[in-house]
């Protein structure tokens, strides 16, 4: 991620209040937007796992 | 840097959680939910109440009592203050803000047809809880405690939309004329392209332009979340698409019956144009049922064209992330080298949503031609097929009936003693829509249609961790949206939204007046 677009991402929180966390972004937890979309992932195929060997 | 905070709020809101569960369970606020007619919010009151509230006060005395030293344990589990926080804030409105707005607004009566004020204006728990998260971070702002897990709320979106994926399936779209597909196609594309077109000359951010051209073009939320990270939308830009998708939705829903009525359009002609002109699903629903109170067809072609928007979503993700990047590199950017930046952008919970779908089409979840889990057999047990008295309740009534279509899908029932295919039992809801025989008849059809209509648990399942996500990730977004950053974004998308919509609605009217006949 390149500084001009990580600059974009400072909203709302930040912007007021000065950098709060010093991992992630304003909007995310994660270190970078492709590692949250990879446990997105791994959440909702362990939620569909789950769904379908529990509901009959 | 410590993240958890020694304080006290994550237990009491396990306590809370876990003392609706028990009313729940108990009956002690049996009162209430009745009043509330939030009965079908009872299993998960008691569900996620004793689970959140259990998950809360183990973690809660843990940040209370534990030690906390910097590292990965202290900096993702003290997002789960965060994150109940939201959660219970979410679930306060799904189960009781929301069924009391709607009890008022059923109170007021019927605006529009057979919808209620607060259908026609959206007001459903997905609104609400923007609202009230925009309420708490303004008046009250977020607490310390909750600051690091409210950053959880985009992650939660994005697991929704993956799941989002289980809905739909191939077989059903597959019904779709070729006509339909390419009118639905080139005003996806068409809608996208003027507002990103509309944004650059007036100026407003590329992140603004990108996420409001999702949700102009796609429809509604979850284009716009799955938008959002691509372009680098703030929370306050997805809130202000969301805004000017149903400020648009609620005008189109008065004015499109008005319209279709003085041109005369048939119900398969408004049902395009509504489900390509107007953007949120419940606001198409309602202006089909406007223009045609006493049947269905309308409803469920538009529909079918709301829906199949949805697959488009892939599509506009990718072009946004190449347009994004050649956008925010400006001029001093050499040319853009699309198949690194598709590499390196695309979303992958976009590729994890189509996963899903692909998944859903194979059968996997339910049968292959379901609809939102809902699907068609007439394979029934012998006790659901119709009695005598049942028959001849319906056959003394058939005079009733004025239309050809409509009296043999029920000739075609009564014979069988069950619905036939899936067209009769289109034409046998919108005989009971229509109100024509008497209550007992149509007592009568609505069982037949209920007993060869059947839901998917799997796909119901699906729908509830949906909801949840989706309230979930709402909610906190709405908890990011300060007013300082909604003057900061101005009215400029609603203005955009604006000359879009209506430059849709027009040009959607015209090509639906020349080329789609009433067998489309």
């Amino acid at each position: 991620m390149t500084d001009q677009q990580h600059d974009s991402q400072d909203t709302d929180l930040q912007e007021e209040a000065g950098a709060k966390f010093h991992r992630g972004s304003a909007l995310s937890i994660f270190h970078s937007d492709r590692a949250e979309d990879f446990i997105a992932l791994l959440a909702a195929m362990a939620i569909a796992l789950g769904v379908y060997i529990m509901v009959p | 840097m410590v993240y958890t905070k020694k304080h006290p709020a994550l237990l009491i809101m396990g306590i809370i959680f876990v003392a609706i569960g028990y009313l729940a369970d108990s009956g002690g606020i049996s009162g209430l939910i009745d009043y509330l007619k939030a009965g079908k919010y009872a299993g998960e009151m008691i569900g996620m109440g004793y689970a959140f509230g259990a998950v809360a006060v183990v973690v809660g005395l843990w940040h209370l009592a534990g030690s906390h030293e910097e590292g990965n344990l202290d900096y993702y589990m003290s997002t789960v203050a965060g994150a109940i926080f939201i959660l219970l804030v979410a679930m306060l409105v799904r189960w009781y803000l929301a069924p009391l707005v709607a009890l008022i607004s059923t109170g007021l009566g019927p605006v529009m047809g057979a919808k209620y004020l607060h259908q026609v204006l959206g007001l459903n728990y997905v609104v609400l809880g923007i609202v009230a998260g925009i309420i708490i971070v303004n008046v009250f702002k977020i607490p310390e405690w909750a600051e690091n897990g409210v950053r959880l709320s985009r992650f939660g979106l994005k697991t929704g939309v993956i799941l989002l994926g289980t809905l739909y399936s191939l077989a059903e779209l597959q019904s779709l004329g070729k006509l339909s597909a390419i009118m639905v196609g080139f005003f996806v594309l068409g809608s996208v392209g003027l507002v990103l077109f509309l944004g650059k000359r007036r100026n407003i951010p590329s992140s603004m332009g990108g996420v409001l051209s999702a949700g102009m073009g796609v429809c509604g939320v979850s284009a716009s979340v799955a938008a959002a990270p691509v372009v680098q939308a703030k929370a306050v830009e997805i809130a202000y698409t969301i805004g000017t998708i149903l400020i648009w939705g609620v005008g189109c829903m008065f004015l499109f019956p008005v319209i279709g009525h003085i041109l005369d359009l048939g119900h398969i002609q408004f049902g395009a144009w509504a489900g390509t002109g107007i953007l949120n699903s419940a606001q198409v629903a309602g202006a089909a049922l406007a223009y045609q109170p006493d049947g269905i067809e309308t409803l469920k072609v538009a529909e079918i064209f709301n829906i199949t928007r949805v697959l488009f979503l892939p599509i506009i993700v990718l072009w946004l992330a190449v347009w994004y990047v050649k956008q925010e590199g400006g001029e001093t950017t050499q040319k853009v080298n699309v198949g690194a930046v598709i590499f390196e952008k695309f979303p992958v919970f976009v590729l994890g949503f189509i996963l899903m779908f692909a998944l859903s089409s194979t059968g996997v979840f339910a049968p292959a031609q379901h609809y939102k889990g809902k699907y068609f057999d007439n394979n029934v047990k012998q006790s659901m097929l119709l009695k005598d008295d049942q028959i001849s309740a319906v056959s003394s009534e058939m005079g009733k009936l004025q239309r050809d279509d409509r009296k043999q899908a029920l000739k075609r029932m009564l014979d069988n003693r069950k619905v036939m295919t899936i067209d009769d039992e289109t034409v046998i809801r919108g005989i009971y829509n229509a109100k024509v025989l008497s209550k007992d008849a149509n007592k009568v059809l609505k069982g037949a249609t209920k007993a060869v209509r059947h839901t998917a648990k799997k796909i119901s399942k699906f729908r509830q961790w949906i909801t949840l996500l989706f309230a979930f990730g709402l909610t906190g977004l709405g908890m990011q949206i300060t007013f300082a950053s909604m003057k900061q974004a101005g009215g400029q998308p609603l203005v955009i939204g604006g000359i879009v919509g209506t430059t849709k609605a027009v040009l959607s009217l015209i090509v639906i007046l020349f080329f789609v006949s009433e067998t489309i």
